[in-house]
């Protein structure tokens, strides 16, 4: 059953440079307990999608589209409708564990806040379901690190704080926008497995916003890949990792390193030229520039999102994986 | 901070934390010595009927203007008054009008502040422009003027002297505010759900608490000479009430005779609020995070 669907999204922000097109026409579905990974450079527009379903975007932006949760319409809905739903129904993980939490106040305190405010617990029962989440984000001595200060923890721990926090009241949805690219890797695989492990425990439906590939793989159902505010293809993440269609999921894998059983050395491929400008609507394939595919239709038509295979839809005109990278 | 400092594992993190702050602190031998004299003036203030030797209106007819000596350590006024006495009696306004005046500050700055800071927009447009015009003319000017409009008491000083501090405090206030409504936990607190009021006073407020604490530890010296260049206008405290610039202006009449009466309450004035100023350089230094030992 789907959680969460999305149709024709579109965000814009109008600058005193013009206008910027950060999400152009997005769908996409949630379903139930799934973990869907959303993949893309940076400004390619997977924030901000997010972002502009729960009414985080300055006002600057311009949202369009329509965005049904569990029944209710999230776009258009009133601040306080959003506010209650921001935390407690979907909860945000950000990028910065460093700077997300506040000096001022001990982490139980924080966390407390959370659960006082949207579930009214006494200040008691907050504190022993602190001690719960601390224990279910595998923070050791959580009796002790309840009493601490941000500036106490490191980077991992203040990431688990965060988690903690996030799942304070048993949310449907944990957005994790980029929960490891401040981490070290020993410590990124850690947060990887608590994540799989809260969905596994609690079944809650995790968006896994990342840059990374290689997290996708990790702990993803479903993977969306955005290239320049579209969907470029969407897959089951065995499905995209066997058959990457479009040329551009096809370059991200070809500059992922794969240590492999043969020592034969392979280049690291990367994909030539830049993310393109969107202050303008696209009228080719915004991947055309960079395309080693592109042919004169690339060029002067958008491709459509198709069904190539079951459930695996690609934007593209010459689908297909890459011969390169099959070695 | 540092998990290599010396106090014991078993302290709360709070008590640690309190600890260090109150180490730096003592490390700054003037920051300790202006604490030490504030304190002396602020316990004078409140002590002055039993410490005083003498009433401030006591009038001694056999030592008019007379010098220093055994019975009247500082000496007497043209009225016989034990110039000691009056000092320590003086200091009740200078404290009242020092801590009071911050106070009203705060409390009319603050808000106001946070309130534009947070919400942006033409309020906070119309707030900024109107600070900086306010803050064209001099502090003492402004309370000047006000202390003028609303008529001479200590309570009138005070009110004056809060308001004309006010616009640098909403300018500081605002400024903490733009900067703090960008930490990524107070992004991280809206997406939470956390309401506007709640951003503010548990986000926005407590971070900005030290340097309103190190602001007051400016103000009230300033507010400690405000008053005193008020009472020696006229504009403040009335004579016979003793204040050091009510003094001060008394003296004026005996600068050749008695230089002492002049000399007495401005150094009462000097040492308070160089000591206030020295105490708030001491906290600025121990609460900033930046400076980690």
């Amino acid at each position: 059953m789907s959680l969460l669907e999305v149709e024709d999204l579109s965000v814009r922000f109008d600058t005193d440079d013009g206008s910027v097109h950060a999400v152009d026409g997005l769908s996409l579905v949630l379903r139930e307990g799934e973990v869907l990974g959303v993949v893309g450079e940076s400004g390619c527009g997977k924030s901000v999608s997010f972002m502009a379903l729960l009414g985080l975007l300055p006002e600057t932006a311009v949202v369009t589209g329509r965005a049904t949760f569990a029944g209710r319409e999230l776009l258009g809905a009133s601040s306080s409708e959003l506010r209650r739903i921001r935390g407690r129904e979907i909860a945000i993980v950000f990028q910065e564990p460093m700077t997300s939490l506040n000096p001022s106040f001990k982490i139980g305190s924080q966390i407390g806040e959370v659960l006082r405010r949207h579930l009214g617990l006494s200040n008691r029962a907050a504190r022993a379901r602190t001690i719960e989440l601390l224990q279910l984000v595998r923070i050791p001595a959580p009796e002790r690190r309840i009493d601490e200060y941000p500036h106490q923890l490191s980077g991992g721990m203040r990431q688990r704080v965060m988690i903690a926090m996030a799942l304070a009241c048993d949310p449907k949805i944990l957005v994790a926008d980029e929960p490891t690219t401040a981490l070290d890797v020993t410590i990124q695989a850690g947060i990887l497995d608590l994540m799989r492990d809260i969905r596994e425990r609690l079944g809650t439906a995790i968006v896994l916003i990342t840059h990374n590939l290689g997290v996708v793989a990790d702990i993803a159902d479903r993977v969306i890949v955005m290239y320049a505010g579209r969907k470029a293809e969407e897959a089951p993440v065995h499905e995209l990792f066997a058959s990457p269609q479009h040329p551009y999921t096809n370059g991200l894998l070809g500059a992922v390193p794969r240590p492999g059983p043969t020592l034969e050395r392979r280049r690291l491929l990367e994909i030539p030229g830049r993310v393109p400008s969107l202050s303008e609507p696209p009228v080719a394939c915004a991947f055309a520039p960079r395309c080693p595919r592109a042919d004169e239709l690339s060029r002067t038509a958008v491709p459509d999102l198709r069904e190539v295979r079951p459930e695996h839809f690609v934007a593209c005109f010459h689908p297909g994986p890459d011969e390169n990278l099959a070695a | 901070m540092s998990y290599a400092d010396t106090s014991p594992a078993v302290m709360s993190p709070r008590a640690r934390r309190r600890r260090i702050v109150r180490r730096r602190f003592m490390r700054r031998p003037l920051a300790v010595a202006g604490f030490a004299v504030a304190t002396a003036f602020v316990l004078a203030a409140i002590l002055a009927p039993w410490i005083a030797p003498y009433g401030p209106g006591e009038t001694d007819f056999n030592a008019l203007l007379a010098p220093p000596s055994a019975q009247h350590l500082l000496g007497t006024d043209e009225l016989g008054r034990d110039v000691l006495s009056r000092i320590i009696w003086g200091s009740r306004a200078s404290i009242e009008a020092g801590v009071m005046a911050t106070l009203l500050a705060m409390l009319v700055a603050v808000p106001i502040g946070i309130l534009g800071g947070y919400y942006r927009g033409k309020v906070d447009a119309v707030i900024a422009r109107v600070t900086d015009v306010l803050l064209a003319f001099p502090f003492l000017i402004v309370a000047v003027g006000l202390a003028a409009i609303l008529g001479p008491s200590l309570t009138n000083a005070t009110i004056a002297l809060g308001i004309g501090a006010a616009p640098a405090l909403i300018r500081i206030a605002r400024g903490e505010t733009l900067a703090l409504r960008e930490e990524d936990y107070v992004r991280a607190a809206v997406a939470n759900g956390a309401s506007d009021g709640r951003i503010i006073l548990r986000h926005v407020l407590p971070n900005m608490s030290s340097t309103l604490i190190v602001q007051a530890t400016v103000l009230i010296p300033a507010a400690i000479i405000g008053e005193a260049v008020l009472s020696f206008l006229g504009l403040g405290v009335q004579p016979p009430t003793p204040s050091w610039g009510v003094m001060l202006a008394d003296a004026q009449s005996y600068l050749s005779e008695a230089p002492r009466l002049a000399i007495f309450p401005g150094l009462a004035i000097f040492f308070c609020s160089l000591s206030f100023n020295l105490l708030g350089d001491g906290l600025r230094d121990a609460l900033d995070p930046r400076t980690r030992r």
